[in-house]
């Protein structure tokens, strides 16, 4: 029997839904209107296909959801047509739209100005009725004007008297557009949801992409059905997830399940971008839910602690979040059962690949977030799972697509590529594990009871001292020497399996650099396992140039090579070339960006047409963390944010260089 | 191993039209016609009282078309009564489906699902005498298949009811429902 990876339907992207599968893969129309603009399959523009009627063309508007933006189109001079009306010209893109071709209307891609709903909608209430614009234009001007105080019945007048120009905007397949009432409701929470991340001052710069998921959120409470974002690694999920929870300022509290091993990443990072939100993380032994909570109180807790925890299913929540919701995907599982028990106005998981094997790991996840949705789990079989995996049914994948679509908001990085950077860095933070605990803080208290001495003899001591607390944030059994890496003795190792397993069944490969060939081969060990790939090769400084050659051509040119390869990221600095690679990992820390961008950029050429994501792990409280946020604030001693960062310490005195090294977890919970 | 063909109560109805006890012998063409639907041999549209299929066998394409007679006024009467009823005790259905306790409602109401094959109407553009033919039969397997997928389609074959049609996506606008002359108002 032929067991794939991935569901059988996934496309070569392991993207099932939106796209879904190799069963159309012969249907042009398939494609979503957006990835018209993935600069990887540049198309010609179809403007000349659909000409408008023979006098000039007037400005047309169509809200586009998805862009959070208002797409102008018609005249052959846009941009100036746009700014003569005093209209703000946006940034140029394309999208699919209707138009009427003889006496049908078609799909077709048209050239357009995206222009951000929050530059928009003031402009558009602004626009004279004279102003020569055409209808649908003059329609969107009227929904800016009743946004803030129109009742239900004058949005209802409005949508009955919207031509199809100003609901253009395509479904996916390419069969039929928005309907009026449809794209109004989405305007006007899409409108709401910006004027609430204004108000509660979230401290991020979102994109055009992350309004709408913010929007799209903010709506599945109202719907009263929750949702699925299964955003592809990367486009910044826990942030859009943030500002739902940072705009609802409920009297319950929300609560955001996640692995073990992020959930002193998922505080700082709601520090970092809703301060004013009261954050309560919740697990360990000495764990406990307050009586009452503050407004909006976000606690924040692990799978594990979900399982068996009477507290937390006592609880009334507004908003729950399942981080990494293929934590969920088996249904029988305890914390399974338990994120389905959970009394919630609304339950949203979070997942970057929503079908990793098997459909039923998505029956599962549903039956969390939208029970009843999929029906039974016997039925969900017999309808779905059975068709779809065993005879590639293409109706029912259809038909399963259109049932779950509405509740699942995915996008691919090559969907929003234009609206992304080519480098995108992010900072994850690890938990440490109890026996990482111990082993920091006897390594600390050993090496300061003892002295660190003076002069040359001090620098070799604080720079073991360093070695010594680097190895033990990466796995316990490097800093021990004792045999394989295993799960569940580093936080920072969990997390990294996690990450490159997402990555992995996304079809993407990444590259990981580490300084350490002990930690290189504990993770060359443990990975394929782990990916269900075959071993997956480490590239050092002791393998021979031959070699070496081998690794990087097999990486960048064979189908069936492993997708993750290690490097030493001293053996990397020069002449490799792995753009193959859409992930990078830093697994421990250089402390010399220099180093660390050389190596990242072996992935990142000129002439990349991809967003790289370069991923960097942080055991929260260690000095990897004290350093890191010197090196982000670029305050604290120059030398250690400016020079060589391990001679600056050494140079410390013994009470400064304790306050550096010393573990806070204070800092986490 | 999950069931191939039937696995709903539904979808069975129809397979027992094909594999039918009556009969006086193993049908020696079933296999053929199972791995023809199998394959995706069949590609079957189906509405009420009309089933059309296109079948692709031995290098040649068959057109197939299967009429199927309503129920009577008396018998869709009664079956809309008792669909209604499962719908109201069944809120939490799931999109295309029907529970299963309306088949065996509808059966001890003494109404069949599925039409048995010497009522229907069957054609098929092949030359072979013995009918059904196994165009035809594949056809039936792979109608089959659809309604285990949409049980909803098991009641549609016979019976014109907006209790089971699916419903039209309030959120979108087909692009033939939109009328180019007033497409810029």
């Amino acid at each position: 029997m032929i067991r794939s990876r991935k569901c059988p339907c996934a496309d070569d992207s392991g993207l099932w839904l939106a796209s879904s599968s190799v069963l159309f893969r012969n249907d042009r129309r398939r494609r979503g209107p957006h990835r018209r603009r993935t600069p990887t399959h540049p198309r010609r523009i179809t403007e000349e296909l659909v000409p408008l009627p023979g006098r000039t063309p007037r400005l047309q508007a169509t809200f586009v959801p998805a862009e959070n933006a208002i797409a102008w189109w018609g005249p052959d001079d846009l941009a100036g047509a746009v700014r003569a009306l005093g209209l703000p010209d946006g940034r140029p893109g394309t999208c699919g739209l209707a138009v009427p071709d003889g006496a049908t209307v078609v799909a077709a891609d048209r050239a357009v100005r995206f222009a951000d709903l929050a530059e928009a909608v003031p402009a558009l209430r602004g626009l004279d009725r004279r102003a020569g614009v055409g209808k649908s234009a003059l329609s969107w001007r009227d929904a800016a004007r009743l946004v803030d105080s129109g009742t239900d019945a004058s949005f209802a007048d409005l949508a009955a008297a919207m031509p199809p120009a100003a609901h253009a905007v395509l479904n996916p397949e390419r069969t039929a557009v928005a309907a009026p009432a449809s794209l109004l409701a989405q305007f006007r929470a899409a409108v709401g949801a910006g004027a609430a991340l204004a108000e509660v001052a979230v401290d991020a710069r979102l994109r055009p992409y992350q309004v709408h998921g913010v929007a799209w959120l903010s709506a599945r409470p109202e719907l009263g059905t929750g949702g699925v974002l299964a955003d592809e690694m990367g486009l910044g999920k826990t942030l859009q997830a943030i500002c739902l929870l940072a705009t609802r300022r409920t009297a319950t509290p929300h609560l955001v399940v996640c692995p073990t091993s992020l959930v002193g990443n998922w505080r700082r990072e709601l520090e970092r971008f809703s301060p004013a939100t009261p954050v309560l993380p919740y697990h360990g032994a000495r764990r406990e839910l307050p009586g009452e909570f503050a407004p909006g109180t976000v606690v924040i807790t692990s799978y594990p602690v979900l399982r068996g925890d009477g507290p937390l299913l006592g609880t009334r929540w507004d908003v729950v979040v399942l981080d990494e919701a293929q934590q969920i995907k088996n249904a029988e599982a305890q914390a399974s059962r338990a994120a389905a028990r959970l009394a919630a106005t609304v339950r949203i998981a979070m997942t970057g690949t929503p079908v990793e094997n098997r459909l039923d790991e998505l029956w599962s996840i549903f039956n969390v977030t939208n029970p009843g949705l999929l029906g039974t789990r016997g039925r969900f079989r017999q309808r779905f799972t059975t068709p779809i995996e065993q005879r590639r049914s293409a109706p029912a994948a259809a038909a399963l697509n259109a049932l779950v679509r509405p509740h699942m908001l995915r996008r691919t990085k090559s969907e929003v590529a234009a609206e992304l950077p080519p480098k995108q860095y992010t900072t994850t933070l690890c938990t440490l594990t109890d026996e990482q605990v111990r082993l920091y803080r006897a390594a600390v208290d050993d090496a300061f009871g003892r002295g660190l001495g003076a002069g040359i003899g001090r620098s070799g001591r604080v720079l073991a001292l360093l070695t010594a607390l680097k190895q033990i944030c990466n796995h316990p059994a490097q800093y021990l020497g004792d045999g394989r890496a295993e799960a569940g003795r580093s936080g920072k190792f969990d997390r990294a399996t996690e990450m490159l397993t997402e990555i992995v069944d996304d079809g993407d490969r990444a590259l990981v650099f580490t300084q350490y060939r002990a930690m290189g081969e504990l993770l060359s060990g443990s990975l394929g396992a782990a990916l269900g790939t075959a071993p997956v090769p480490f590239l050092h400084g002791g393998l021979s140039g031959d070699r070496r050659d081998e690794l990087v051509r097999a990486f960048q040119q064979d189908d069936d090579a492993p997708p993750v390869l290690l490097l030493s990221l001293r053996a990397a600095g020069f002449g490799l070339n792995l753009t193959r690679a859409a992930h990078v990992v830093h697994y421990d820390r250089w402390w010399n960006p220099a180093v660390e961008e050389q190596a990242t950029d072996r992935a990142h050429r000129i002439g990349q047409e991809r967003t790289l994501t370069v991923h960097t792990l942080v055991s929260g409280g260690t000095v990897e963390d004290h350093i890191a946020r010197m090196h982000d604030t670029k305050r604290g001693l120059a030398d250690i944010v400016s020079g060589d960062t391990e001679a600056a310490l050494a140079k410390l005195s013994d009470e400064d260089l304790h306050a550096v090294l010393d573990l806070d977890l204070g800092a986490l919970s | 191993m999950p069931v191939e063909f039937g696995a709903t109560p539904w979808g069975r109805a129809w397979v027992r039209t094909v594999e039918s006890t009556a009969a006086s012998g193993p049908n020696p063409l079933l296999p053929r016609a199972r791995s023809l639907a199998r394959n995706h041999a069949a590609t079957v549209t189906a509405s009420t009282g009309l089933v059309t299929a296109v079948v692709a066998a031995s290098g040649a394409e068959h057109a197939v078309r299967i009429e199927l007679p309503g129920w009577s006024a008396e018998t869709g009467a009664e079956a809309e009564r008792l669909i209604a009823g499962a719908l109201a005790a069944h809120r939490g259905q799931a999109t295309g489906d029907l529970p299963d306790s309306l088949e065996a409602d509808l059966r001890a109401a003494g109404i069949a699902v599925a039409v048995p094959v010497d009522e229907q109407v069957g054609t098929c553009g092949c030359r072979t005498r013995k009918r059904p033919c196994v165009h035809v039969l594949a056809t039936l397997y792979a109608l089959s298949m659809r309604v285990d997928e949409r049980p909803a389609l098991a009641v549609e074959l016979r019976v014109d009811s907006a209790a089971v049609a699916p419903r039209p996506d309030p959120d979108w606008v087909p692009l033939h429902d939109l009328d180019a002359a007033s497409f810029y108002g």
